[in-house]
């Protein structure tokens, strides 16, 4: 992250502090967006990798060139701490998978922001947000993110 | 007098270290059990057709315990498509209350439907499948393998699958000479002599290809050890629980990927797997049995579950992302096939082809609690 220009912004997460480098988009979903060429490269922010932890196992229910709407279920991801389906950022073609996260997922926890990344599209993804927006919309759904965790643990 | 038993472990895919461990840890204490041939395989689910992992379970003629990190059903019912087949053994282990389940299950259907199971023969073997996510340590596995091991080398085979009753002799006859022609050969112990030699229901598997790995153990009353290394894709295709299908056609009329196909005997069978869409599980959903299983979908009832379990971690699917779903399991798999249509270039059909001609028999939804309310909240929040 040291080839990341500028200094990220943090958000603190109870004690944790999450980085989000400022050379990038972010969805909603928590993954951030970085555009390769003709198609944006997603992977999860320091937000969703604190919330899960370590990741034991990643799936794909896609394969790569579908064309997606947005919110289109794309996989399953599992962890020490959580388990959760995946979802499309934004609508447009699935143009490929980081194929070695199948084997081994434990770069999503080491090196999020690079080697970790999860899979390419193609599409305009317009609705991205800014670092700064991105920022917003954390401390928006931090309160509903601490409800969910302690809700279920209470199951 | 002691009859070998094989025991497979199906490696998970997670790289869950807790899971590897629990996986190592079972071979390691199995190794020194008299009587038991273990058997390590890549994930049961994935197995090429015609691997190296598919020939050794194929080659394995008598009773055999497979682990795996799969609801029991759909452990058995993969099993059943890679042509290994035998009587359901029972475990003690299971990964929930079956049978409670089978009863509510069954209260508005009078068990009178012949299932496809009744019409086909059984090798007299059996095949016990235990769910790894049971415990999450190796010691009661290790010792309901064993309890299985004693109870197949004291007694011969029980032919009810509830209650052991003790054989007839005609039946002891017919167990010795099967009569079915899908019968496979069991290893036969003569009595008196002092241990069989060599695990001769292993024999195939070993010689049936040159890549097994065989750690032979100096006598012949203790385990070997085969492990099978085969690098695979992970693979996406539904297993027809015969327990529970009444050949009733509903699923090929509804996918439209070509998936199904008829035997000879016009019995239904998964005849082109490869041609399923990944994540789709539409025909189970229309399936009016529940008898199609897609073992790694995230839903336990279509994974083969008898009832739903509780996972013990946090789900987080609804701050990744998760749409509403306040749909039936018939607009579901209508949405789910039209989407696959799409993503393959065809068009959608909606609800004009196949529709099933029951109507979704779902539980009613229980009553709202806290978390529900919780979880509306959420919904609300716009994640």
């Amino acid at each position: 992250m040291s080839d990341s220009p500028g200094e990220p912004l943090t958000f603190a997460m109870g004690n944790f502090i999450a980085e989000f480098p400022t050379d990038r988009l972010y969805a909603k979903n928590h993954m951030w967006a970085q555009r390769h060429g003709e198609v944006l490269r997603f992977g999860f922010t320091a937000y969703a990798v604190r919330l899960l932890q370590d990741v034991y196992f990643l799936d794909w229910t896609v394969d790569a060139g579908a064309e997606l709407p947005e919110r289109a279920e794309i996989g399953q991801i599992e962890s020490k701490k959580a388990e959760s389906s995946l979802y499309a950022p934004i609508a447009g073609r699935l143009a490929r998978f980081n194929a070695e996260l199948l084997a081994d997922p434990s770069a999503i926890n080491v090196d999020k922001y690079n080697g970790g990344w999860l899979f390419e599209m193609a599409g305009d993804g317009q609705q991205l947000l800014t670092p700064e927006q991105y920022l917003e919309h954390l401390a928006a759904v931090w309160e509903v993110t601490q409800r969910t965790i302690k809700g279920q643990m209470n199951e | 007098m002691a009859k070998r038993i094989a025991v497979v472990i199906s490696q998970g895919q997670s790289a869950n270290p807790a899971k590897r461990q629990l996986e190592e840890d079972l071979v390691s204490a199995l190794l020194f059990e008299p009587g038991i041939d273990v058997v390590v395989i890549p994930h049961l689910y994935d197995l090429k057709p015609d691997g190296t992992g598919a020939l050794a379970l194929q080659g394995i003629a008598g009773n055999m315990i497979v682990l795996s990190w799969l609801y029991e059903r759909a452990a058995r019912w993969t099993l059943d498509r890679f042509g290994v087949r035998g009587l359901e053994g029972q475990s003690l282990i299971k990964s929930s209350d079956e049978d409670e389940d089978e009863e509510s299950e069954e209260d508005a259907e009078p068990n009178d439907k012949t299932r496809v199971i009744d019409t086909r023969p059984v090798p007299q073997r059996r095949i016990y499948c235990i769910d790894l996510r049971v415990h999450n340590s190796a010691a009661p596995y290790v010792e309901e393998v064993k309890r299985i091991a004693r109870e197949n080398s004291l007694q011969l085979m029980p032919l009810s699958l509830g209650a052991a009753l003790s054989p007839t002799p005609q039946q002891l006859q017919r167990m010795a000479q099967p009569t079915n022609d899908t019968a496979l050969p069991l290893p036969i112990v003569q009595p008196g002599a002092k241990s069989p030699t060599p695990p001769a229901h292993l024999e195939a598997s070993a010689s049936a290809s040159a890549t097994l790995t065989e750690a032979k153990t100096p006598t012949d009353s203790a385990a070997q050890l085969t492990r099978i290394e085969e690098s695979l894709d992970r693979r996406w295709y539904p297993v027809i629980d015969y327990s529970r299908c009444t050949n009733c056609m509903e699923c090929i009329d509804f996918c439209l990927f070509g998936v199904y196909g008829v035997d000879k005997a016009e019995t239904i069978l998964v005849e082109q797997p490869d041609n399923c869409r990944k994540g789709c599980p539409a025909c189970s959903r229309v399936c009016p049995e529940n008898a199609i299983i897609f073992p790694q979908h995230k839903a336990p009832a279509i994974a083969g579950a008898s009832v739903v379990a509780d996972s013990l971690k946090i789900d987080l699917s609804k701050l990744f992302g998760a749409p509403d779903s306040k749909e039936s399991a018939e607009a579901i798999a209508i949405r789910e096939r039209d989407e696959q249509l799409l993503l393959a270039g065809r068009a959608a059909v909606g609800a004009t082809v196949g529709l099933p001609k029951r109507h979704s028999d779902a539980a009613p939804p229980a009553p709202k609690d806290e978390l529900d309310s919780l979880l509306d909240a959420l919904d609300d929040a716009d994640l």
